[in-house]
């Protein structure tokens, strides 16, 4: 049996300690010993982005990191986007009313990726949104409504702004 | 999917970094995991010791040396390298090379040091590291030495690198001379078909004074095209033969044979590249 690591890191403002097996993937940790079920695992190989997370605010995969090493880490995940009033965040909001759901198993890692988009882009074509979505491509096709909902999130956030 | 079991090191300096690796045999740097971590996964690896180096700061320094060579920390990602306004003045051509790499959340992880080590035959940064002539700085507790990224890179996932040693830093000679960088996919995210990456100075009077060349995805490890560049160096620029030049130097090309493309479609994508991105340099377009 290997030794266990403590792992301390910050998840959605929550300060979290617990134990994991060093070949334990980030994505597992949050999911499993955190009970935190929104990031959810797609291909498992790092390409469909279903469990994209923001680390430090910027968007990484969180299978393609061993849990041990978010030390110290100041994470967010989909459950972290929803305000404190109950209401739905910019991202979830666009997100429904532009039907962009699809089969919805990667909308936790849209949602991810659109929170950082339209905080750090000026405004963006449709064609620049879709290269920035790349790493969240899953198993559909299409993705138009998605699309609809990035730049819907980002006119809502920057009237924010104004 | 789970890797082997293993232990796991955080080392906190590139000192006790390499102590680390010279204690254990059998030890695996891991740096931003991002080609690492899916060969654990699959267990293509199986390091009984993983040391980590994500949390030395030094690693992830960008500095201009006193002689105005860049010189980019191990863990400085991809983002980085596309950021940094140090490497984009000094070395265009090496932030153009990051925006092609994978994904946006990849590209926030990965680092340049993790994807030089791993010698992938289509790695995005090799070609332009040799056109650029960069050197690797390797460590061990004893020794440090520079190699040139040409000689360091062996063949498919294999390095000059031996047991102890680390790679703590790559030297990039400043270029500011026009450039092309591209590579040829199916989707942008994947690896390359065929990349190139090209390097070429006129002089005021339409001479070629420099030409560097090199590509990718083609044969076991990326290399230099050296007689499409001397071909071309010292000659008036307008009366270039391209297509003479190209195709008896790449006639002796043996390029993969895998999913992705045979060999002979790799060679005309290569082909192809080469004679649009050389044309375009040769009329002196900018980038």
């Amino acid at each position: 049996m290997t030794r266990m690591v403590t792992v301390n890191l910050k998840i959605n403002g929550k300060q979290y300690s617990e134990e994991a097996e060093p070949r334990l993937l980030l994505v597992h940790f949050i999911r499993d010993a955190l009970k935190l079920k929104g990031t959810h695992i797609g291909c498992d190989t790092g390409h469909c982005g279903a469990c994209t997370i923001l680390w430090d605010g910027k968007p990484v995969k969180s299978c393609q990191i061993l849990a041990v090493q978010a030390e110290g880490a100041n994470i967010m995940t989909v459950e972290g986007l929803e305000p404190e009033d109950g209401k739905l965040s910019i991202e979830q909001e666009s997100f429904r009313e532009n039907f962009a759901q699809q089969c919805g198993y990667c909308t936790p890692g849209f949602l991810m990726m659109t929170r950082y988009l339209i905080r750090n882009n000026e405004e963006m074509t449709r064609e620049e949104i879709r290269e920035k979505l790349h790493g969240n491509y899953c198993m559909c096709t299409g993705y138009q409504q998605i699309v609809d909902a990035v730049q819907d999130a980002q006119r809502k956030y920057f009237a924010t702004k104004k | 999917m789970y890797p082997k079991s293993f232990e796991y090191l955080r080392a906190k300096s590139v000192d006790q970094a390499l102590q680390y690796l010279k204690d254990n045999e059998g030890s695996r740097v891991i740096a931003g995991g991002q080609s690492l971590l899916p060969m654990l996964k699959s267990r293509l690896y199986q390091p009984t010791v993983l040391v980590d180096i994500n949390f030395i700061p030094e690693l992830r320094e960008v500095k201009l040396g006193s002689n105005g060579d860049l010189r980019i920390g191990a863990m400085v990602t991809h983002y980085d390298v596309i950021e940094n306004s140090t490497i984009r003045e000094n070395a265009p051509i090496l932030s153009s090379t990051a925006e092609n790499i994978a994904d946006v959340q990849i590209r926030n992880r990965g680092t340049i040091g993790g994807s030089i080590c791993e010698a992938d035959p289509s790695a995005d940064y090799l070609p332009t590291l040799m056109a650029l002539d960069a050197r690797v700085v390797l460590k061990t507790t004893e020794s440090s030495r520079e190699v040139k990224v040409e000689d360091f890179i062996q063949g498919p996932f294999e390095t000059l690198a031996e047991d102890g040693e680390m790679l703590v830093e790559v030297i990039v000679p400043p270029s500011k001379a026009n450039y092309r960088v591209e590579k040829y996919a199916r989707r942008k995210a994947d690896f390359a078909i065929a990349s190139v990456a090209a390097i070429v100075s006129l002089s005021k009077d339409g001479k070629v004074v420099d030409a560097r060349i090199a590509t990718g995805a083609q044969q076991d490890k990326p290399h230099r095209l050296r007689e499409i560049e001397s071909a071309l160096k010292g000659k008036a620029s307008k009366s270039v033969n391209l297509e003479a030049i190209i195709g008896p130097a790449t006639e002796e090309l043996e390029p993969l044979d895998d999913l992705h493309g045979g060999p002979e479609y790799r060679k005309h994508v290569l082909r192809g590249m080469l004679s649009r991105m050389l044309g375009d340099l040769l009329s002196g377009k900018e980038a």
